[in-house]
């Protein structure tokens, strides 16, 4: 086999000196021995270290004739085939060998010695890892870390810290800068308007939201009770409670009592979180037993533990002054009416005869209803005061007299000007008892016997008024008879009858009126009607009661902040009234 | 603890006294862990927060305390793996219980959250924890089943070795191409130029190089086959792509194996940052 031996040396002067030879060889070692047809004078290289030998397809095979082997394309063997027409390199201590085939078909063979500083060494390595294709860990983190503490720490905290403090206000930005990357949730519907502006609430820094900022808006709210009341009627927090709260005065939490224990904020958007019976319950379970004194009876939970309503009533006939007493006493309440609710709800009476007779266009229809008579207030709440003119006087009429087409009515509400009335009724001529005919004689109109008689005979009308059937006692108990003979006792209709709860009737409005309401089995106006308490407890109990239609918590018919009026009610009934915070 | 090797895969020729990180003493950091978790379960259902659970009850600072110290001592690994000691608290024990209570972390802080989230720094906090521990769990899976496949690519090569065999071939292809013209030439100048690390993160993972020249060499000149000196380029720059190939797998694989720990690390110290700023803010705005 032909083999063209061609060996590059580099001179100290860097120019390559080329030498070349041919050789006509079976097989080829590659060795340090001098005698080897490829001689390699390094320690690194075996003295034997490879043969060529001819391979079928005009390749050449390989072989390491030592344990050493050596690079067949980089790659460490101990035997390879090698086509020099595609060419190969071999690698061997120091040296390499490139094969290729000349033009005449020969194995050239070129040997040259490494360069000393080829490759690169580990540095070239480094490029496998992924610290090459990456900025460091170190950078990253120290890059995101500073990121975050300047947005989310120093500029909120530097523009906090170095504001104009105002006046809260519900409507109106904040000016300290991110701060809102800290709100931990949105605000209640009520408390919308401060969504942007953190530092209307949050005033100082490392202060918990304290009472009085509260109450810059929502001024005029008393307390609850009197201080000394709130601390003899609240139990001492024992235990696990205590140890809460001890920590909780650590890092600067006021309470117990503050605004904030119950008024729970930063909850989602929607309404405010009702607060929990619990609240009341803490002190309310037993409040007997630490205030001794009090009128209250102890609740706990609607369901469970409250004592039965109690009603403010004229509890006896000609009682002025309304006393509060229990349901379970079954009071009387003298309005100073006398009406039979039965007889007017009653399907075959008269009464509902008569309604059916007006008919639709006296605004009846089958008979008499609540709403008949009893007129919701406008925000539903409550029931405006029965009115006779409206209400009564369709049937109940008041008309004593008809001169021509024309009715005459006494005044009703007015005794002086019916009982003046009455008496001048005699005095103008009476329309004739029969037409067509007149009486003769003497006795006819202008005679000297002529008689003024008329239906109405007023000094009857008088003597009976106030009996049980007569002109105002059918409706009305007598009042004081030294006052006058037509003197009524005076009609005082309630509009609440507790004055610690609140009832709402229009969230009601899917149940009949007779559920609640017994009117169709009472005759007797001093009746009170009112349901008791476990009559509501048909649907209500207690706020975590599973069995309940309508889990109710203190709050729905409670409020906890003593004010005047309706701005005293439940947020619903409260808010009707806008009552609840100052515009 | 030679046993260990009795039900594991007869693969395995060398019985070994190796017992892994993960199940470390029976997997006692495992239960802990598992019990740390069901305590806070259940103590989050049976616990009363009024009006509902959130970060700012009793319960939720206690756990949100628990988070946090474990969150600083989990980090603490950083440190304490650069000292490697045995016995009782050795290394090993303490990564096992970083993994373990690292997961467990997912509980307690999700608890201490009450399912309320939102755009703020304390979900911030929350997510980049969130994220920290699941490249850990990504590390973990990866180092079970990858250095096998890093040693099925090798092929009995060193990574040196991989080099090398690419600088025989770009030696034996600038020699081949000699005879070739100019625009032969100037392909496989541009294939030999280009560095075998060029490629950036996203090429590294996915392993695909679309701009890589030595395809594009390949596919211009796939029409010269026949002629003998550009059949013999074209055979040197299949082999190029060979050893190429070999090489990107091996840092696919590596930048798999290692692209966690650029997330683990990292998102760890933004963070305690974040979470500096969390408690922080959450006292400040008392």
């Amino acid at each position: 086999m032909q083999f063209r031996l061609r060996s590059i040396d580099v001179t100290a002067a860097g120019r390559e000196i080329v030498r070349e030879r041919e050789l006509a060889a079976e097989s080829i070692v590659i060795g340090r021995d001098a005698a080897n047809a490829i001689h390699l004078p390094d320690l690194a290289v075996e003295q034997q270290h490879i043969r060529l030998t001819p391979a079928p397809g005009g390749t050449l095979r390989a072989e390491a004739l030592g344990s050493l082997g050596f690079t067949l394309d980089g790659r460490n063997v101990q035997s390879g085939a090698i086509d020099p027409a595609k060419g190969a390199e071999i690698g061997v201590g120091s040296y390499r060998l490139d094969f290729s085939t000349g033009e005449d078909g020969a194995t050239v063979i070129t040997t040259r010695q490494r360069a000393e500083d080829e490759g690169g060494g580990k540095e070239r390595l480094r490029g496998f890892t992924l610290a090459s294709a990456l900025p460091g860990k170190r950078t990253m983190a120290w890059a995101g870390s500073i990121v975050i503490l300047l947005a989310f720490l120093a500029i909120p905290i530097f523009s906090h810290l170095t504001r104009e403090q105002v006046e809260p206000q519900l409507t109106g930005e904040g000016v300290v800068l991110m701060d809102a990357s800290w709100s931990t949730g949105a605000l209640s519907s009520v408390h919308h308007g401060l969504e942007n502006n953190c530092e209307a609430c949050h005033v100082e820094p490392f202060v918990a939201v304290r009472d009085q900022t509260c109450l810059t808006c929502h001024e005029g709210i008393a307390d609850h009770a009197l201080a000394d009341r709130m601390s003899t009627g609240r139990p001492q927090a024992e235990g696990g409670e205590a140890l809460l709260w001890s920590v909780a005065h650590a890092f600067n939490k006021p309470g117990p009592g503050a605004c904030t224990d119950c008024h729970t904020e930063h909850e989602g958007a929607g309404r405010m979180e009702p607060t929990r019976q619990q609240f009341c319950a803490d002190c309310h379970d037993t409040l007997d037993s630490r205030l001794s004194y009090t009128t209250l009876g102890n609740a706990a939970d609607f369901g469970e533990a409250h004592p039965e309503f109690k009603v403010a009533v004229l509890a006896e006939q000609g009682a002025s002054e309304r006393r509060r007493l229990s349901l379970a006493s079954h009071p009387k309440d003298w309005n100073g009416l006398r009406f039979p609710h039965d007889i007017h709800l009653d399907p075959t009476s008269g009464v509902t005869q008569m309604a059916r007779r007006l008919g639709a266009d006296a605004g009846y229809g089958d008979g008499l209803e609540c709403a008949s008579c009893h007129t919701p207030t406008a925000d539903g709440v409550r029931f405006l005061p029965v009115d006779m003119e409206t209400n009564c006087e369709t049937c109940h009429s008041l008309v004593y007299d008809r001169v021509g087409s024309t009715f005459r009515t006494l005044r009703h509400g007015d005794v002086a000007q019916v009982e003046a009335d009455l008496l001048a009724a005699d005095r103008s001529p009476r329309r004739p008892v029969m037409t067509g005919r007149r009486r003769p004689g003497d006795y006819a109109e202008g005679g000297i016997y002529y008689g003024n008689f008329s239906r109405v005979a007023p000094s009857v009308l008088r003597a009976s008024a106030m009996d049980s059937d007569g002109l105002c006692g059918e409706c009305h108990l007598p009042g004081d008879a030294a006052t006058g003979v037509l003197s009524v006792a005076p009609v005082r209709q309630h509009a609440r009858f507790m004055m610690n709860g609140w009832f709402d009737h229009d969230a009601h409005t899917q149940e009949d009126c007779a559920t609640c309401h017994a009117a169709d089995t009472s005759n007797a106006a001093s009746d009170l009607l009112l349901p008791d308490l476990a009559s509501c407890r048909d649907c209500h109990e207690g706020e975590a009661a599973l069995s309940a239609e309508v889990p109710s918590s203190c709050a729905m018919c409670h409020s906890y902040h003593p004010r005047e009026g309706a701005a005293a009610a439940p947020p619903r009934i409260a808010g009707l009234s806008g009552a609840r915070i100052k515009p | 603890m030679a046993t260990v090797a009795e039900d594991e895969s007869p693969r395995r020729e060398r019985q070994s006294d190796h017992e892994g990180f993960l199940a470390h003493k029976r997997m006692r950091w495992l239960k802990i862990a598992l019990l740390a978790s069901l305590v806070a379960i259940l103590s989050y259902a049976l616990v009363d927060v009024t009006p509902r659970h959130n970060g700012g009850s009793w319960y939720g600072y206690t756990l949100g305390t628990i988070g946090a110290l474990l969150i600083v001592w989990l980090a603490l690994l950083g440190i304490r793996k650069r000292k490697m000691t045995e016995g009782k608290w050795s290394l090993k024990a303490w990564t096992s219980a970083h993994v373990y209570l690292g997961l467990s972390l997912i509980v307690i802080a999700t608890l201490h959250t009450g399912f309320q989230f939102g755009w703020n720094v304390h979900t911030l906090a929350y997510a980049l924890m969130m994220l920290v521990i699941l490249s850990g769990i990504y590390g973990i899976a990866v180092y079970a089943t990858l250095p096998a496949q890093l040693s099925n690519n090798r092929r009995e090569m060193t990574k040196g070795q991989m080099l090398d065999a690419l600088d025989a071939i770009d030696r034996q292809l600038e020699n081949a191409a000699q005879p070739l013209g100019r625009a032969e030439s100037d392909l496989v100048i541009g294939a030999l130029e280009q560095d075998p690390f060029a490629g950036g993160i996203g090429a590294r993972l996915t392993g695909r190089y679309p701009d890589c020249r030595t395809v594009e060499a390949l596919d211009a000149m796939a029409h010269l086959d026949g002629d003998a000196a550009s059949g013999k380029v074209l055979s040197l720059l299949r082999k190029r792509k060979a050893q190429l190939d070999q090489i990107r797998r091996h840092m696919r694989i590596r930048a798999m194996l290692e692209v966690w720990l650029y997330i683990h690390v990292p998102v760890t110290i933004a963070l305690i940052a974040a979470l500096t700023a969390h408690i922080v803010s959450v006292f400040y705005y008392w």
